[in-house]
């Protein structure tokens, strides 16, 4: 008698060999046969005309907040996401002292987007150390978690705020080993940094006040322990990109550890500088350093209103001030004023090509709502003004909770996309899942990358498709027994219609602490996911309730002896 | 199925392969523009060698004014600092 048994399903293994039809058993969590189980189960699925995969693998979010009270890090188990990989960018919840908790929401709140009164309507704070912080998600943990421990909070918690000024002592640097040990010791899967990021204040975060002697001798912690180092290069120029990325392959080479760098996008002004910086990789790689870029499968799709700061006014001073530093009213002041309305115009002036394609997305009051779905472009010529001068105005009528949506920003020629997603050394990920709630969805990556890129545009093959993102990803992080539909292997797994499966539309929803909301999408196609062979969610069932385990972990004591 | 990239033949690593790219430093401690200058570009007057490294690292020079506004050394611990132009397309 087994505990589940899928059976007549289109067994895509992970390894990227063609699909062969199996039927697949699990016991006590693990896969013990492929093939034919004539057996019965305690359940039984019947997976005819439908694939049977691994689990995905998504290796960089910002869970770490929402796994304090949602342990299933929603929805992105439903779209068949087993382990999640939180903790990039060089922020993380632990370790923390009490006295950084409000200046690490306020750095979540400014790179991640995700709302203060999230943090503080939702958030319990009863753990310092990375150990506690654990203890603490394992508590109704339904999803799989590989955390990050982030670089500016190392600092911080042996800097204090010395670690927001100057580069650390011998002793810090040596305190910070240590400390980076302990959380190695209580589960970490490695560290992240930051070369880009700013605070709240708009200052650069704690990562970027570090020097390379301090990230080479955290790199030889992570080195005791094989494990990974994340950055964020400034992904916006090639030459930089080339330069953080030949960095990362010396930190490779001397201290034997993967290392990924993230994000990498292509758009249609910069297809020879990515070609450029994968030139380098192979380089690299053919050294036999392993620096890995993480792209992302979706197009970039901005969302926005002007109550809460987006990073796509980042580049203008006088937008982007009011919309992190001004009070609602000031705001509203600076838009009604006509000269200052004219000032953020004309600063705003390299925009002028993208307000006529703004798509008006969500409004309030029954007057405003006949244009929702219709561009600014459609709206300015019905009311007999500029696009820019509609935004505003709608924006005024609708008290600032106007939204607008910028769509296909970038990353969204397929041909150069799928080219990449499919490179051998790329590295499918960087989601993004759990920040940015606001501005746009980042859950559906794989339903996009499976319906979207294997589906319909025939980019790659379902099996290369599915080893993108579970073997390959298992490997690259050192995630043991996972990645692989084999037996022995633990059973996290997903059942999906090829023909369907998918992301749905974005949705605006009103499910975050404080009465927040943020955008999400459901996932199409995907019928049953199981972590560790319980299932935890399925599209009759909903969750379930399923043990999430901290990966990478030990390996079982049967294989490691 | 297409093939998108070709089949690779293993080779031993040869560390001497890489190829040149821009040139760029990390900055020792506490270095103004004028330290790389001295140290990287030496046979330039100084005044012209901090002009040049500037329009080469706007990322770097133009930060303060992005950020706060104040005046100040801009140049982070974990700058990359260029100390030739970008490279002609080759
Ligand atoms: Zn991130």
């Amino acid at each position: 008698m087994y505990d589940l048994v899928i059976r007549n399903g289109n067994v895509v293994d992970g390894s990227g060999l063609p699909a062969y039809r199996a039927d697949v058993a699990v016991k006590d969590g693990r896969i013990v046969k492929i093939g034919r189980v004539s057996e019965g189960a305690r359940r039984v699925v019947d997976a005819a005309g439908k694939v049977v995969a691994p689990g995905f693998i998504d290796p960089h979010t910002h869970f770490d907040a929402q796994l304090l009270w949602d342990g299933c890090a929603k929805p992105a188990l439903s779209h068949g996401v087993t382990t999640i990989v939180p903790g990039n960018c060089s922020l993380s919840l632990a370790p923390l002292r009490a006295e950084h908790r409000m200046k690490l929401v306020g750095m979540f709140n400014q790179i991640e987007e995700m709302p203060l009164k999230a943090f503080r309507d939702g958030v319990v704070w009863d753990w310092e150390t990375f150990a506690e912080y654990i203890a603490r998600i394992r508590k109704g943990l339904a999803i799989n978690v590989a955390p990050l421990v982030g670089h500016s909070v190392l600092r911080l918690w042996v800097m204090r705020d010395a670690a927001m000024e100057r580069t650390a002592t011998d002793a810090e640097v040596a305190q910070m080993q240590a400390v980076l040990r302990e959380c190695l010791d209580a589960g970490a899967a490695g560290l992240s940094t930051s070369y880009v990021d700013m605070d709240e204040r708009l200052q650069p975060v704690p990562s970027r006040y570090a020097d390379a002697s301090e990230v080479d001798a955290l790199a030889s912690v992570l080195g005791e322990y094989g494990r990974m180092l994340q950055i964020v290069p400034e992904f916006y120029d090639a030459d930089l990109t080339i330069a953080r990325l030949d960095q990362l392959a010396e930190l490779s080479l001397k201290h034997n550890i993967p290392t990924t760098f993230s994000p990498l996008f292509v758009n249609a002004d910069n297809i020879e500088a990515v070609n450029r910086v994968m030139r380098r990789v192979d380089e690299q790689f053919d050294r036999g350093a392993r620096v890995w870029p993480q792209v992302q499968t979706r197009p970039i799709d901005i969302s926005f209103c002007f109550a809460v700061p987006s990073l796509l006014f980042i580049r203008f001073r006088s937008w982007y001030r009011i919309m992190r530093f001004g009070a609602h009213e000031e705001i509203l002041a600076a838009f009604r004023d006509p000269q200052n309305r004219q000032k953020l115009i004309a600063e705003a002036a390299p925009l002028a090509g993208l307000w006529p394609r703004l798509v008006l997305r969500h409004v309030n009051t029954d007057a405003n709502r006949q244009y929702v779905g219709k561009t600014l472009g459609e709206i300015g010529e019905l009311r007999g003004v500029s696009p820019v001068d509609a935004m505003i105005d709608l924006s005024l009528e609708e008290d600032l909770d106007a939204h607008f949506l910028a769509a296909g920003m970038g990353h969204n020629n397929d041909a150069e996309v799928g080219r990449l997603l499919s490179h051998p050394r790329v590295h499918v990920g960087a989601s993004d899942g759990g920040a940015h709630i606001l501005s746009f969805s980042t859950y559906g990556d794989t339903g996009y990358l499976l319906g979207h890129f294997v589906r319909d545009v025939k980019a790659m093959s379902l099996e290369a498709a599915v080893k993108k993102v579970t073997s390959d990803t298992a490997a690259i992080w050192g995630i043991p027994e996972r990645g692989l539909l084999q037996t022995g292997y633990v059973a996290d797994m997903v059942v999906f219609d090829p023909k369907t499966i998918d992301r749905c539309a974005e949705d605006y929803v009103g499910d975050v602490p404080g009465d927040g909301y943020r955008y999400v999408r459901d996932s199409s196609g995907v019928e049953a996911v199981f972590v560790g062979g319980a299932l935890a969610w399925s599209a009759a069932e909903g969750y379930q309730p399923a043990q999430g385990q901290i990966l990478p972990g030990v390996i079982s004591a049967g294989l490691a002896a | 199925m297409f093939q998108m990239f070709p089949t690779r033949v293993w080779k031993e690593p040869d560390v001497s392969q890489l190829s040149r790219v821009r040139r760029s430093v990390l900055p020792q401690k506490d270095d103004t523009w004028a330290d790389i200058a001295r140290r990287e570009l030496a046979d330039l007057a100084e005044a012209d060698a901090v002009s040049a490294l500037q329009s080469w690292n706007l990322h770097v020079f133009m930060r303060a004014t992005i950020t706060t506004g104040r005046p100040g050394n801009p140049i982070l611990p974990s700058d990359v600092i260029f100390v030739e132009p970008p490279l002609a397309a080759a």
